[in-house]
Parts: C-alpha cells; sequence; structure tokens
C-alpha cells in the first residue's frame, strides 16, 4: 500500500489543483508541476534551474517575498514555520490570477538545516472577487441604512444582547453604537409600558417566529418614542436560531398628525354638537324669559318680585353662555376693514372696568409701537380678543399688579402685541390645552373664551400664543400680517 | 288694532309667548307651525308682517321666505332663530329679501324693541328692504 502511494505520489503531485514548486536553497527551481506554469504562465523548460524570484516574480513585491523566502531559509532557530503570501500572477491564458502561495520548509535529515523548500499555491482569485463583492453589498447597505433615519435595525443574541445596532439608530434614539452593543435589550425597552415588555415579546417571537407590536423604545435621553416593532428569528446558515432581528419604525411624526386630526374632527364635532344644543336650549329659554318679561309688569308682592329677579339673573346666565357656545361653534368669517391694532387695543381698555373685576389696584402700561402699519382685519372680533386677553390678565391679580402691553411692527411683515401679566400663571400641564373648548381654570370660567380667541386669530391668518410661569404670570403674544 | 302679524313657529309656547307679547303691543296675531301653513295663510289674507322661524319640519324657514318672495315681493319678513346672529343664515335670508334678523338669544324685552322698528320701517318704506 506504502509503495502504491509512492508509486503514485510524483503523478498525483503533477496532475494537482494547487500549483507546487519546489525550490533548493538558494531558490533556484527544482521542480514546477502543470497548475504552477498555468498559473504563472511559464514553460517549465524555460524555468527549472533559475531563480525563482527573477522569473516569477518581476516588481515591487518581489522584495517582500525575496525577504520571506529568506526568512524561512535561514529559519535556524527550528521553528519549521511557513510563510504565506498572495501575489497577482499573469496566467497562460492571459488573465490575472491571485494565488495564496505558502512557503515551507524542507530540512536535512537531522532537522537542523533547511535543504530548500517547498510552494504550494492556491487559486483564490473567485474567492476574492466573491468577497469584495460582498463587501460592496455591505458598503451599500451601510449607506442605505444611513439613509434611513426613521427605522432602526438591532440584532440581539438568546441572551438578549445587542450584537448589532444600525440604520436610523442613532438619529432616532440617540444611542451610538458604543453606548449599545453587548448590552442588555432591556435597556431599549420601556420597562412602563407592557407592549414593550422583552420577555413576553421575546416570547411571541420564539413562538410564532415573528412578531409586531406598536410600542416604544427608551432614547438616550430617557425620551419614549412610539414604534412599531417588528421581531424575527436571527438564524445562523445551518438554520439554527442564534438571536432576534428588531426593525423599529418611528412612529412620532405619525402619531402627532394623528393627534392633531383627532383634535380637529374633535373640534369640528364638538362644534357642531353645540351649535345643535344651544339652537334647542335658547327656544325654551326665549320662552322662560319672555314670560318672566311678562310677569314683572303684574302687580307682586316684594317676595314674588325678588324671586323672579333670581330667576332672571339665573336665565340670562344661561342665555349668556349659550351665546358664548353659539359664538364658538360658528364660522364667522372676518368682516375686514383696516385696522390700526393700536387704536383698537386702546378702544378696549376701559371696557375691561365694566367686567365686574376685581378692585385690586391694576396698572396698565403700554409701550406701543409708533408706526404701525395698518392690518386687514375684522375690529370687532379682534377687539374681543384683545379684551378677553386683558380681562384674564385681571383676573390673574387678584391683589392687583402691572399689565404690559407691547405692540411692534415684525420686519413689515406682522404687528405683534404682547400682553403681560403678572399674576398667578398657568400651570405647565395645563398650557396644552388652554386653547382648547370648555377647558378652564377658572371655577367659573366656561372654558370658551381663549378657544374663540384662536378661532378669530386664525381666521386673521394669525397665531397666538401663550407662555407662562407659575406665580410669575403670563404672557400672551398675538402675530397678525400685514397685508 | 296696530298691525296684524303672522308667527310661525313650530314650537307651541313659542308661537304663545310671541302672540302674548304682541297682543300686549296691541297688534292682532295669526300663528300657525310650519312653512306650508304658513303660505296658505299669506295666499288668503293680508299681513302687515310675517316672523317666520328659520328651522322648521319640512319646508325650511329659507325655503318659505323665497316661496313667500314668489308670491309677495313687499311683505316684511323678519326671521327668528335660536341659532342666534350666524352670518352664513344672515348671508342667506338678506338673499331672499328678509325685512329683518332676530336671534331668540337677544333679551326679550329686546327683540320686542326690534321687532316693532323693523316692522315700522318695513310699514314706512312699503316694501321690504
Amino acid at each position: 500500500m506504502v509503495t502504491d502511494i509512492k508509486e503514485k505520489l510524483p503523478d498525483l503531485i503533477e496532475n494537482a489543483a494547487v500549483a507546487v514548486l519546489y525550490l533548493d536553497h538558494n531558490g533556484s527551481i527544482l521542480f514546477c508541476n502543470k497548475k504552477a506554469e498555468s498559473v504563472a504562465g511559464v514553460n517549465r523548460v524555460e524555468i527549472i534551474g533559475k531563480n525563482w524570484l527573477a522569473v516569477l516574480f518581476k516588481g515591487a513585491s518581489s522584495i517582500m517575498i525575496k525577504e520571506m523566502f529568506k526568512a524561512v531559509m535561514e529559519d535556524s532557530m527550528g521553528y519549521k514555520r511557513a510563510k504565506d503570501f498572495q501575489c497577482h500572477m499573469s496566467s497562460a491564458e492571459g488573465s490575472s490570477r491571485l494565488i495564496s502561495w505558502s512557503i515551507n520548509p524542507i530540512f536535512n535529515k537531522n532537522n537542523q538545516t533547511t535543504e530548500g523548500c517547498i510552494l504550494f499555491g492556491h487559486d483564490i482569485t473567485e474567492i476574492e472577487e466573491r468577497e469584495a463583492s460582498l463587501k460592496n453589498i455591505d458598503d451599500s447597505l451601510k449607506n442605505i441604512f444611513s439613509i434611513i433615519k426613521e427605522y432602526t435595525l438591532y440584532v440581539i443574541n438568546l441572551d438578549a444582547k445587542i450584537t448589532y445596532f444600525g440604520m436610523g439608530g442613532e438619529a432616532m434614539l440617540g444611542w451610538s453604537k458604543s453606548d449599545i452593543i453587548f448590552k442588555h435589550a432591556s435597556i431599549l425597552h420601556d420597562t412602563n409600558d407592557a407592549a414593550s415588555n422583552l420577555d413576553f415579546i421575546l416570547q411571541q417571537a420564539r413562538l410564532f417566529g415573528k412578531y409586531e407590536t406598536e410600542t416604544k423604545l427608551v432614547a438616550k435621553n430617557k425620551e419614549v418614542i412610539p414604534v412599531v416593532l417588528t421581531v424575527n428569528h436571527f438564524l445562523d446558515p445551518t438554520g439554527k436560531l442564534t438571536g432576534y432581528v428588531f426593525i423599529a419604525k418611528d412612529m412620532t411624526e405619525k402619531k402627532k398628525l394623528e393627534n392633531q386630526i383627532f383634535q380637529a374632527e374633535k373640534l369640528v364635532a364638538l362644534g357642531q354638537l353645540s351649535a345643535g344644543m344651544a339652537h334647542e336650549i335658547n327656544n325654551p329659554l326665549f320662552v322662560i324669559s319672555g314670560r318672566l318679561g311678562m310677569l314683572k309688569n303684574e302687580k307682586l308682592s316684594q317676595k314674588v318680585k325678588d324671586n323672579l329677579a333670581l330667576i332672571e339673573g339665573q336665565t340670562d346666565r344661561i342665555r349668556k353662555l349659550v351665546d358664548r357656545i353659539l359664538q364658538f361653534s360658528r364660522k364667522s368669517t372676518p368682516v375686514l376693514e383696516e385696522i390700526n391694532v393700536n387704536q383698537a387695543i386702546d378702544n378696549v381698555l376701559p371696557l375691561v372696568h365694566y367686567n365686574k373685576l376685581p378692585q385690586a389696584k391694576i396698572e396698565i402700561k403700554k409701550s406701543f409701537e409708533e408706526n404701525m402699519p395698518q392690518i386687514k382685519g375684522d375690529l370687532h372680533q379682534l377687539q374681543e380678543v384683545f379684551l378677553n386677553i386683558l380681562i384674564n390678565a385681571y383676573q390673574s391679580m387678584p391683589t392687583g399688579g402691572t399689565i404690559n402691553i407691547v405692540t411692534s411692527n415684525f420686519k413689515n411683515l406682522y404687528a405683534q402685541i404682547q400682553i403681560t401679566d403678572m399674576g398667578m400663571g398657568i400651570p405647565e400641564d395645563s398650557l396644552k390645552d388652554i386653547f382648547m373648548p370648555f377647558f378652564s381654570t377658572k371655577s367659573d370660567g366656561t372654558g370658551l373664551g381663549l378657544s374663540i380667541c384662536q378661532n378669530i386669530i386664525k381666521n386673521h391668518n394669525g397665531i397666538i400664543e401663550l407662555e407662562s410661569q407659575i406665580n410669575k404670570g403670563s404672557t400672551f403674544t398675538i402675530k397678525l400680517p400685514f397685508i | 288694532m296696530l298691525y296684524k302679524i303672522l308667527i310661525v313657529d313650530d314650537e307651541a309656547p313659542v308661537r304663545d309667548l310671541f302672540e302674548d307679547l304682541l297682543k300686549e303691543e296691541d297688534c292682532h296675531t295669526v300663528a300657525c307651525a310650519s312653512g306650508e301653513e304658513a303660505l296658505e295663510l299669506i295666499k288668503k289674507d293680508n299681513f302687515d308682517v310675517v316672523l317666520l322661524d328659520i328651522k322648521l319640519p319640512g319646508m325650511s324657514g329659507l325655503e318659505a321666505l323665497k316661496h313667500i318672495r314668489d308670491l309677495n315681493n313687499s311683505l316684511p319678513v323678519v326671521m327668528i332663530t335660536g341659532f342666534g346672529y350666524d352670518d352664513d343664515l344672515i348671508a342667506r335670508s338678506k338673499q331672499f329679501s328678509c325685512s329683518g334678523y332676530i336671534g331668540k338669544n337677544m333679551p326679550v324685552a329686546q327683540i320686542i324693541v326690534t321687532l316693532k322698528q323693523f316692522i315700522k320701517n318695513a310699514k314706512e318704506k312699503g316694501c321690504a328692504q
């Protein structure tokens, strides 16, 4: 058997799919197989006995190879180590092939010095090309992923440690790769949200292979981001489960839009409901107050008269409330005329005093823009807005104080009116609702005043904003375009 | 007898109130509950003024006003409504030459004063405004 192999060996080497070169101690070529001839594009008759570096490797790489060969040959330390290098060679077919060579020292019988070496050369051209194209795909994917900002992709292993974190993850959640790689995935999941419970998500994903849920992820700044999360099995090439892939789509903008639409629809529905209700209340109310009015002309005892006066007062209160509701629900288009904003504010200042306000001393300081261009607007509607805000300012200062009214011309684009009080202010959590109909911080308010103000300013293509600090005061800013 | 007034409102308590209030003002009143009835009455009788509710079952107040104008272009018609002062409703009422517009949300005493003023104006001009 052994003799068999020894006999066949030269043949096997000659026809091997690997290039084989046998060199002596000086690098002269002693043997070269068929594959070596083909990858180097040489004829063995021409190269046998010649120095391998001179006939096979030219150019800059030959210096490196020469050093390597020298190191292998002079391996007096007896490490018997092979050395590898890669180089391009012009093949017999004329194409450039990438060959991975290993230089293997051959020692003399006492294993002390090197007699020469045998080189094996693998053609790795195709493998390299495949790897290069894979790298290209990888780079392209990275580029594509970097553009996608509203998605975060992360992979966790079976211990729930994050092994990959990419796509828009950094933009969306603020976490960088280094913050998060190999951390437990619970760092991303909101513990206050049942739908974000990692154990539950993983259990579902394990059972069903894929799991999708609306949930929240935690950003680095602790902000909670609404997302749609899709979890898939992450399998190795043999199909074994090695972890889970999470794709999270940022829903912040969508939620915001949905909320705006919801609010708008709510307002429309509320408007329709209010108008219908107000109409139904107005008819019986009209009859009640009409009959009351007729009774007043009769001869009645003082007691009855007093009671009737009370009833009339309360009926009047309902009438005014219904009026307010109708005003809110109505889409009244402003009757446009040229208005001097300063003049409009001056007009309403005396009216504020008629509105049963606290007796405390309140000072009004005005700082009006002298060269204020006129705006186009509905004088009565705008005066109602100013009056409403001024009354609010008065009511916010039961112990007195100052109201500052500042008007200015912003770059000839719009008139800005700021009304600042030094009152009790509005709690931060109420600020977002302050313009909502029926929202009031006052015990006796209808909650319609500011929503009517906002409607009026919107109909004038303007903006009304409120800034407020508890116990420091509030500033209403109104911007009305000049046109 | 000062004026002869037709009151059109589907709600009996409102009709009755108008009748009582206007009788106190020495007016003669006739009342009905729908636009259709009102048109029949206007065809048969002469009125100085019509008080016409906007929200009526069947033919609406605005439709009734349009038909009244086909019959009689000079009859003063005052629109009344529980919707208050609605720009859109006022504009549509004006389109069919109503003589006036009164919201039921106005204090009653004021309504009577306004109503009398409308009637007076309409009579003086002798036609719809």
